[in-house]
């Protein structure tokens, strides 16, 4: 097939998903009021699929450009997405809960409890980050970029979620039931709160700057026009700020009207309920259920809002790395394999031990005042800084 | 109110403003004692409701059990109340003390003729928990169930607030929790003896009367027997209410329901479910709306299921295994 064929029929197949997206968000939104967060989950999951896919949102490849490239843009992207959602969440729950009284936790926020098992978990996600390439809501919109790794990363964290139905019990009993759950305007305020989570994130950035190899410059085009600007937004990386702004913007209004953002729970639901099929899951997961996080439920009905989200993220993805023409698509190798299932699996044990990933707990977390957040971002970190020379072995091998 | 009449409302929509506004100068006017009066009895309807939101003598809580459902639209001015913390003992197994039901109330600043207006999702299962609760502390006269509750009010697409209200405070001394609302096992054993003239009404489901099930769809098995009290009538709770508005049925219609099956006021009642809260809804049609003599066993089939020695009737035959 001649490129431009070829490049007709991409563009023609993104077209076709987003109407077919646009068509799940109004059929579901016109329904009674339980289906229309079903709705707001599909077009949630959708701008955050585009946004991840058109910023290169990656929790791995932005500190790794940063530590191996001395590339700070990504790493900023993130601690910006992280400063508007601290922002945003705190003019939320500032409306919900006026003085956040001591009995008193914003409803659904991802507020989990702080332990050493939290931190191994959170190592260990790392580590799987750092092996696999991605993290999972990196490989989710990979998924659409056509990955040779990303289907072995996603089926190694399944496997990894039911190993950790396995081991919870017993960290549940030891460490986990006895942990903190610590949300910090209950000891610094909304006020205090808002300065010190702020505070620290500029902290990071400015190491992240000094980090820099210098000078990082911004490059301004010349150009304008419809084309230049089409593609800055179809093609071109789009920049930090943008990034940033974006992802915290979706994650305030996503637990302003459904609940925080999160990739996990319907992988975990997936795990929980295939592994209770089998047999293999213990017949109580001790206090799992009453945990604040990416919660895992065996699954009774097929459309849930957290399937949504996911199925939106990998659509609008897939379609917006069609029109970027970054679907490349190739045959996976055995390393890509391997990686992509120890890496998983180490991440899918992470995420289920820690009750989510760096979207559910790190994020989220972050965003509603969490001091669980905060511990799986240092944690996380360390365990990718561990998993690197493993990750450049495989890449050379 | 009749139903033409709430369709005139909201064919009024756009100027809903207005007319709170005209209320509320009805209100300066003098004329206020009557809107929070005028609804007689111990229902409320959406209509009169939206109507009576900006009326400093009506106040309205949502008792929703489903977390987060309150905080992403509640009717505007609405207090939360959580059913898990703010109505019972978290420690041991009651209804709330006296001391901290006070500071709820006077932080909302009610008073002694504030209309109390409960309302929430699950069918009003949860406010009517809190209407039975409400009771309990003397303040019957003044509450009223929201007809439809959280249900009816998303249907007709009235408006919804994010906001969490602040009132000032109001200084209000409660009495001491009525028992006579409220059945205990003992109530419960001394009517299945015939030593209490009482008839016991169990509003779970068929399946759940017969012993078919332990517990229903969604919950947890709590109790290590199934079946239902000897002699307990079974009229499932929602069989009261119209299941399209979620609506009580008219007073004729409830009347007739529970006169079927022996209910009809001439005796005493007693009402149980699986933990009170169902129950309830049951207690506050029977009670507050038919007038009759209702306690609520709020111990309910958690209780009674577990309790060694007395007496179940298990039509199925089910047997428990530990699973």
């Amino acid at each position: 097939m001649r490129p431009t064929v070829l490049r007709r029929s991409a563009l023609g197949l993104a077209v076709l998903i987003a109407l077919a997206i646009l068509a799940g968000v109004l059929h579901l939104s016109d329904g009674d009021a339980a289906r229309r967060g079903l709705g707001l989950s599909l077009a949630f999951g959708a701008a955050f699929g585009v946004v991840l896919q058109r910023s290169r949102f990656c929790f791995f490849c932005n500190t790794r450009d940063l530590i191996e490239q001395r590339d700070p843009r990504g790493v900023l992207a993130l601690l910006l997405a992280l400063a508007v959602g601290v922002v945003g969440y705190a003019l939320v729950i500032g409306a919900w809960l006026p003085v956040p009284a001591p009995e008193r936790l914003p409803p659904d926020a991802h507020i989990g409890p702080v332990s050493g098992a939290l931190a191994v978990a959170a190592f260990a996600f790392g580590l799987g980050m750092a092996v696999s390439g991605s993290c999972i809501s990196a490989h989710l919109y990979r998924l659409g970029e056509g990955s040779p790794t990303a289907p072995f990363a996603l089926a190694g964290t399944v496997a990894g979620f039911a190993a950790g139905f396995l081991t919870w019990n017993p960290l549940y009993l030891t460490v986990i039931s006895e942990a903190p759950v610590v949300w910090l305007p209950h000891h610094l305020g909304y006020a205090g709160t808002l300065a010190a989570s702020l505070a620290a994130l500029a902290l990071l950035a400015a190491l992240s700057l000094w980090r820099a190899r210098p000078p990082v410059s911004i490059a301004v085009h010349g150009s304008t026009g419809l084309s230049a600007l089409a593609h800055a937004i179809f093609v071109a990386r789009w920049p930090a700020a943008v990034a940033g702004l974006a992802v915290g913007a979706i994650s305030a209004a996503s637990y302003l009207r459904v609940g925080p953002l999160g990739v996990t729970a319907e992988i975990g639901s997936l795990a929980r309920s295939a592994a209770s099929g089998w047999g293999i899951l213990p017949e109580t997961l001790h206090g799992l259920d009453g945990f604040r996080g990416c919660a895992t439920v065996i699954k009774q009905a097929l459309l849930s809002e957290n399937g949504l989200f996911v199925l939106g993220l990998v659509g609008a993805s897939f379609a917006s790395a069609l029109v970027a023409g970054q679907f490349t698509p190739r045959r996976p190798r055995g390393r890509d394999v391997v990686a992509g299932l120890a890496g998983g699996l180490l991440m899918g044990w992470g995420a289920m031990m820690a009750l989510g990933c760096t979207v559910g707990v790190l994020l989220s977390g972050i965003h509603a005042g969490a001091l669980s957040g905060w511990v799986f971002l240092a944690a996380a970190f360390v365990g990718l800084l561990a998993g690197l020379p493993l990750r450049r072995r495989l890449a050379a091998g | 109110m009749s139903s033409s009449r709430i369709s005139g409302i909201f064919v009024r929509g756009r100027r809903s403003f207005a007319a709170l506004t005209v209320a509320g100068l009805a209100v300066a006017g003098g004329a206020f004692a009557a809107p929070a009066a005028a609804q007689e009895g111990p229902l409320v309807d959406v209509g009169w409701l939206s109507e009576n939101l900006e009326n400093p003598k009506v106040r309205v809580f949502e008792v929703s059990v489903d977390p987060g459902v309150y905080e992403r639209g509640h009717i505007p001015g609405a207090v939360n109340i959580s059913w898990h913390t703010d109505l019972v003992d978290p420690v041991k197994r009651d209804i709330v003390s006296p001391a901290k039901f006070e500071e709820l109330l006077e932080k909302a600043g009610v008073t002694k003729d504030t209309t109390i207006v409960l309302y929430g999702d699950n069918n009003n299962w949860f406010a009517a928990w809190g209407a039975w609760v409400f009771n309990q502390y003397g303040l019957g006269d003044q509450v009223k169930l929201l007809d439809g509750g959280r249900k009816l009010w998303e249907k007709q697409a009235l408006p919804l607030d994010t906001k969490a209200p602040s009132f000032a405070s109001s200084d209000l001394t409660l009495p001491p929790a009525k028992p006579e609302l409220r059945a205990r096992l003992a109530d419960v054993l001394e009517t299945v003896d015939g030593k209490k003239n009482a008839v016991i009404v169990d509003i779970r489901s068929a399946d759940e009367y017969s012993g078919k099930l332990f517990a229903p769809e969604g919950s947890k098995e709590l109790s290590i027997r199934a079946g239902h009290v000897p002699g307990a009538k079974n009229v499932t709770w929602s069989k009261a209410v119209d299941p399209e508005t979620g609506k009580f049925k008219s007073k004729e219609e409830l009347r007739k329901l529970y006169a079927d099956a022996g209910v009809d006021g001439s005796k005493p009642v007693i009402v149980y479910c699986r933990i009170g809260e169902r129950s309830s809804h049951t207690w506050y049609a029977l009670s507050r709306i038919l007038g009759y003599e209702v306690k609520n066993y709020d111990g309910s089939w958690t209780e009674y299921g577990n309790s060694v020695g007395v007496p179940v009737v298990n039509l199925a035959g089910t047997v428990w295994q530990g699973k």
